[in-house]
């Protein structure tokens, strides 16, 4: 039997699923992770049969296919499962701590910290690998997020309001900068065109590792929140009256999703999309459940990343296009389509 | 917005005036000593003037010109060639890393006028006094600034698309480095035919395949060469390598991801871009590094091999590149 409960949160009163039905389709979106995972590794702009596949990743050899699959196709599809993860999982704070569907962590300044950041260290300093640059673009996301924060903070505490206005303020004035640095040196611009655009190839998994313990953190700091930001939803003064501490959830939320797509942007380039399109589909399934749509963001955002570098890896044989590109194709359309549905999810 | 007639006017009488202004400039006498640190000597008769045919008309040129400026793609073929430029635009420095010393020291004895085509200074070349200014760059960058070029000296420009022998033709006409382009061109003959001489059953039945990263290349990927240095071992030499089809953009425009590094396997030989000293040039370093280059056959049977590649658009570079070529193809098995 599914059980089903009444959301009265929206113009329109309506029904979400209960535990059970939630629960599977958690499953559901796990098995489709997984696939899809899968589905990464075995296809790519080269044609290597499964069985070598297969045989790269529990038989391997010296054979130059099976190194192609270890080399690089097996990295694209953790990078793209981990950047997929934060993603989403930072889509689902921001829009949680805003109160606003169509927000995003770019909304922060997170993307124009890193681009700006990053333009930095690739044309005044002359760092040119990914490797390099990678901490520039975490740290920038860091410190303008922590930025935004502060100048949000108002003599009332944090005004989700003032801290996007504050956001879309600092991200104007970096991207100009980065703009006139980029067209004073445009060895720079070149340099960085393939990370502007978002993309996970070519980037091998020591990119990604020392990012994982700050993303475990900004996990664990996410799902500590979901209950007090559930409240939040509410408005402030019921949350209060329900004993959230204001200032402490937002902090730590805002802390959270800066690691998340800090990281994610500083290993992938600023993609657009995954971070407010999954959430707002996994809302518009589970209701305004802060741990659900949690949950929902973790497992869907990766399947939307995968499937979009996917297709990017066959569309333009034998060349790729970036992920970045190929998920502002897809899910342009998809999310019109989706805010035009009568139950489009509100908070 | 538009503009009234009387500021067009206005505009016009402007750009006149300036022209006007670039023109007494270059014709003055003699002022300041900028630029004459490359000339050394200046002629006060040019010679007999004759007519040299270029994409912007046929250009009347002095028979020797003493004061020449070279702008975008000139710079460096026309030094090539013995040439002894008082102006230059800026030349990238990998560009100005591989130059003979002579050549490096004769364009940094010249004055820079600009980071680029269109951008050149203006009046820092008028003030330079050129007898002559030779071009290549863009139609975009010709427009903006062609007809302030021609306002200064006889101008002889070329497209981007011009072939390089005949743009080393075109640059020894209307240089007057005739001499030298005849000595070049010999040195390129006799070159190409000992290496066909002697690599004659290499070129027969080996298939190569030539690939490369710049540091323009984004992140995990390379690109097989079929233009520059790679299309002279296939057009002059007669190296088996791949080429796009008619009417095709070249393969080099495709940035191939590394997983394709694997369909490499199926060429005889490999050969990649290294610097002077032999080694992988930086961009090709991310290749080498990955365990998918190391496990083809060509790289495990030695069958991959590092070519020096300075430039491709005048002989000098060119012969340097058949010089790296000729040493790669003698570590293979079976010449002749």
């Amino acid at each position: 039997m599914t059980a089903l409960a009444l959301r009265q949160d929206g113009p329109g009163t309506e029904a979400v699923p209960g535990p059970r039905r939630r629960l599977l389709g958690l499953v559901v979106a796990l098995v489709v992770l997984v696939v899809l995972l899968v589905l990464s590794v075995m296809i790519g702009s080269t044609a290597i049969a499964p069985s070598v596949v297969w045989d790269a990743l529990f038989h391997s050899s010296a054979d130059v296919d099976q190194f192609a699959i270890r080399d690089f196709r097996l990295p694209r599809t953790i990078v793209g499962l981990v950047v997929g993860v934060a993603l989403g999982l930072s889509g689902a704070l921001i829009q949680a701590l805003t109160r606003n569907p169509l927000a995003d962590p770019g909304l922060l300044g997170v993307h124009a910290g890193a681009s700006f950041a990053v333009t930095v260290a690739v044309g005044l300093l002359g760092v040119r690998d990914i490797q390099g640059y990678m901490w520039f673009a975490f740290a920038g996301a860091l410190i303008v997020t922590l930025l935004v924060l502060a100048l949000g903070s108002t003599r009332q505490g944090h005004s989700p309001l003032v801290m996007v206005l504050a956001g879309v303020c600092v991200g104007a004035v970096l991207g100009g900068a980065r703009e006139a640095l980029q067209l004073t040196d445009p060895d720079a611009f070149d340099a960085m065109r393939n990370w502007n655009a978002g993309s996970i190839a070519g980037r091998p998994l020591e990119v990604v590792w020392p990012i994982l313990p700050f993303f475990a953190v900004a996990l664990i700091l996410a799902f500590a929140v979901s209950g007090p930001l559930n409240a939040l939803a509410l408005g402030d003064e019921l949350a209060v009256a329900q004993g959230v501490r204001l200032v402490r959830t937002r902090v730590l939320a805002v802390t959270a999703l800066a690691l998340l797509a800090g990281g994610a942007t500083a290993i992938a380039g600023p993609i657009g999309f995954v971070g407010l399109m999954v959430p707002h589909v996994a809302r518009w399934i589970v209701g305004p459940h802060q741990r659900w749509i949690f949950a929902y963001s973790i497992l869907l955002a990766p399947s939307l990343l995968l499937v979009s570098d996917i297709l990017g890896r066959i569309v333009m044989r034998p060349g790729e296009i970036p992920v970045g590109i190929v998920t502002a194709f897809v899910g342009a359309p998809v999310l019109v389509a989706l805010v035009r549905r009568k139950k489009s999810s509100g908070l | 917005m538009s503009n009234t007639p009387l500021m067009r006017r206005g505009a016009a009488l402007a750009a006149a005036l300036m022209s006007a202004s670039l023109v007494l400039t270059a014709c003055g006498g003699d002022g300041d000593d900028t630029g004459d640190k490359a000339a050394g000597t200046r002629s006060d008769k040019a010679g007999e003037p004759h007519s040299v045919k270029a994409e912007n008309g046929t250009i009347e040129v002095p028979a020797d010109p003493k004061r020449i400026v070279t702008i975008g793609n000139t710079n460096l073929p026309f030094i090539d060639l013995g040439g002894k430029p008082v102006g230059v635009t800026e030349a990238s420095e990998s560009e100005l890393n591989v130059l003979p010393e002579e050549q490096r020291t004769a364009y940094e004895a010249a004055e820079i006028i600009g980071n680029s085509g269109g951008e050149v200074d203006l009046e820092k070349l008028a003030a330079l006094k050129p007898d002559l200014i030779l071009v290549q760059f863009s139609s975009d960058d010709w427009d903006k600034v062609g007809k302030q070029l021609e306002a200064i000296a006889p101008t002889v420009s070329w497209g981007l698309d011009t072939e390089w022998k005949a743009f080393a033709d075109a640059i020894a006409e209307a240089g007057n480095t005739a001499d030298a382009l005849s000595r070049q061109k010999a040195e390129f003959k006799e070159k190409v035919a000992k290496i066909q001489k002697t690599y004659g059953k290499i070129i027969n039945d080996t298939s190569f395949v030539d690939v490369s990263r710049g540091d323009w290349s984004d992140p995990g990927t390379f690109y097989i060469a079929d233009i520059g240095c790679s299309e002279i071992a296939r057009d002059d030499i007669g190296l088996d390598l791949p080429e796009a089809a008619e009417g095709k953009d070249p393969l080099a425009y495709e940035s191939l991801p590394f997983e394709q590094i694997s369909e490499l396997s199926k060429y005889d030989v490999i050969t990649y871009p290294v610097d002077a000293d032999g080694k992988p040039t930086e961009p090709f370093k991310s290749v080498v590094a990955t365990n998918t280059w190391k496990a083809l056959p060509a790289v495990g049977s030695d069958r991959a091999l590092g070519v020096f590649c300075p430039g491709n658009n005048s002989y000098g570079p060119v012969i340097r590149y058949l010089d790296s070529l000729d040493s790669a193809l003698a570590t293979l098995p079976g010449k002749q």
